[in-house]
């Protein structure tokens, strides 16, 4: 007998999974069809190759290999792909994913511990979808005398912001969901939107431990943006332009950081202040106020949030790649593509499958796409490595470290990339 | 669509700069204000200055407003719901305002507006500074040394004689 359903019957649970399927398929036929056919009427639908494309050809060809290829590839074309899948939310979130259990695994072996390890048999391989399931069924509670409006905003803003940082980002060549000019001036002003989320989601929760993290979230924030954008100002003077994508272009020899370390430094360090990691996780500092800003979030609206600190995590782990470390240039690892299979097909036993349009990706971009994960996923591992070594530091020294240390750092990395520039080593008539 | 665009840009400007002024809410009414800074953002956009609205967003919305949310937020909590009711002065307010833009609208129509021609291709970024470091470096030279100086000036102001403790981080 289970202890945590004691009237459980099996008869019972048969039937109740009968009863949802009844009413699944009453409610599908009496409202889904019609709603269906409805949307049918109204639509035009296209007349492909001289047939109308009704919705029953549409699944002949879905079955039909020789038919989805280019369907698949006129997908990839589409923004939508880009925007929910590849460079954008899908890629960002299977990274960010990955990296919260990393994280977890990674600590726990540092400091002797096990961390997850029942959920999914091998080494807690599925604790993350647990914790996900977990967060989903949880009751959101709200503070009786907060303010609702912000309150609810807050999460979905805080996600949609790190989305909109994570689509300024260019994987591999082509492969970015906004190619603006002003790439690096667009990640400027959308950072710039983090502390106002935070202050006003910490205000709107009306608790005093929210409050006090909120306040020195925006502290820390507003502080440390200063030589973040100062430090990246050297990369831009050397280059000349402000597209990420024609960054990583002028990296092909050699990455910034060599020429520029003293930035990629400052960098790193007010990386990790402005995504509020050990040492500078003064807003969450859970050993004095509880989860600092954070505090009043439950169920999915803290996942939420969870969410858009990991995205945001990746996607300046990923423009620290792209600014100094070459973004995806590498060696070409990736072997061609056999193109035997476009012309012969592929030939299993006696049957011969013609698969036209096969390579969906090109060499480029596959090879791409690997340097550029691999060496994301190393400054993110350098990224949650202080957090296993390092105590959090005081509010008055971080402040100390930003407006003083690191502004003045900054200043010598900016003279430094003049002298190089100034000096004939790089720009033109120089190396690059 | 520009013509919508700028339509609904106008009426998100304007709608929030008067919630900005008339909520009771202060923090509802630094968000309405963080509103018509951002709107003011895409009417650079739809002048085909991006450079100008990036930094209209990462300058005004990302730092000003975040500066006078801070500050609001430290304001005694009866303040920020305090009822100021005086209807001459609102009246005398709202005419002012009025007389003000009709005589602004009038300068703007007389001084040539209306012949521009607009489909210049957008500015380069790149024109913009060359032009700082050329034509308007004195100008540039000029505002550097005034907010040099009231930084210097602010620092000395905020100066003040602190009793030294050891375990604070020189």
């Amino acid at each position: 007998m289970s202890v945590i359903a004691p009237q459980f019957k099996f008869s019972e649970f048969v039937k109740s999974l009968l009863d949802n399927a009844f009413w699944i398929l009453f409610l599908m036929v009496l409202v889904g069809l019609p709603a269906v056919m409805m949307i049918l009427f109204v639509i035009d639908l296209p007349v492909i190759d001289g047939e109308l494309l009704t919705p029953f050809l549409a699944f002949t060809w879905l079955v039909d290999p020789t038919r989805t290829l280019p369907i698949i590839h006129a997908l990839m074309a589409t923004d939508f792909f880009r925007i929910a899948v590849f460079p954008g939310f899908g890629f960002a979130a299977l990274l960010a994913a990955g990296t919260i259990f990393a994280e977890r695994k990674m600590l726990a072996k540092m400091q002797l511990r096990v961390g997850p390890f029942y959920c999914g048999k091998i080494e807690g391989i599925l604790q993350l979808m647990g914790d996900g399931l977990k967060l989903i069924s949880k009751e959101i509670i709200i503070p009786a005398k907060a303010d609702k409006p912000l309150f609810w905003a807050a999460p979905v803003l805080f996600v949609a912001t790190a989305a909109a940082f994570v689509s300024l980002i260019p994987v591999a060549p082509g492969w970015v969901v906004a190619d603006i000019d002003l790439g690096l001036l667009g990640v400027f002003a959308v950072i710039g939107f983090f502390p106002i989320i935070t202050i006003l989601s910490a205000w709107s929760a009306n608790s005093k431990y929210p409050f006090i993290g909120g306040i020195r979230a925006l502290f820390q924030m507003v502080s440390f943006e200063i030589p973040l954008i100062l430090s990246l100002l050297g990369v831009v003077m050397l280059t000349g332009t402000l597209n990420l994508s024609e960054i990583v272009e002028s990296q092909s020899a050699f990455p910034w950081i060599v020429f520029l370390p003293i930035g990629a430094i400052v960098f790193f360090i007010t990386m990790l202040a402005e995504l509020e990691r050990i040492p500078f996780d003064l807003p969450e500092a859970e050993s004095e106020i509880v989860a600092g800003w954070l505090t009043e979030f439950s169920g999915m609206m803290y996942g939420l949030v969870q969410l858009g600190t990991y995205l945001k995590l990746y996607a300046f782990a990923a423009l620290f790649v792209v600014l100094f470390l070459g973004g995806w240039h590498g060696p070409m690892v990736v072997p061609p593509f056999p193109y035997e299979i476009i012309t012969e097909g592929i030939t299993m036993g006696p049957v011969t499958a013609q698969i036209p349009g096969l390579p969906l990706f090109t060499q480029e971009m596959l090879n791409g796409t690997f340097w550029f994960v691999l060496k994301t996923v190393a400054v993110i591992f350098f990224i949650l490595l202080p957090r296993g070594v390092f105590p959090r530091i005081r509010v008055d020294m971080l402040l100390n470290l930003g407006w003083t240390k690191l502004i003045g750092l900054c200043f010598v990395n900016i003279f430094i990339a003049l002298g190089l520039l100034y000096a004939g080593v790089l720009g033109p008539g120089g190396l690059q | 669509m520009a013509d919508a665009v700028f339509l609904g840009l106008t009426v998100i400007t304007i709608g929030s700069a008067i919630a900005a002024l008339e909520l009771r809410s202060l923090i509802y009414g630094s968000i309405a204000l963080m509103g018509t800074l951002g709107g003011i953002a895409g009417f650079f956009l739809l002048l085909d200055a991006p450079f100008v609205a990036l930094f209209q967003i990462a300058v005004y919305v990302g730092s000003i407003a975040v500066l006078i949310l801070f500050t609001v937020m430290l304001v005694k909590r009866e303040l920020i719901f305090k009822k100021i009711e005086d209807r001459r002065r609102k009246f005398a307010g709202i005419g002012l305002m009025l007389v003000t833009m009709m005589s602004l609208g009038a300068i703007f129509l007389e001084s040539g507006i209306k012949d521009i021609t607009t489909d210049e291709p957008a500015v380069d970024f790149r024109d913009i500074g060359a032009d700082f470091v050329t034509y308007y470096w004195p100008a540039l030279i000029a505002m550097a040394l005034i907010l040099a100086g009231s930084v210097t000036g602010a620092l000395v102001l905020a100066r003040r004689e602190d009793v030294e403790n050891d375990q604070r981080a020189s």
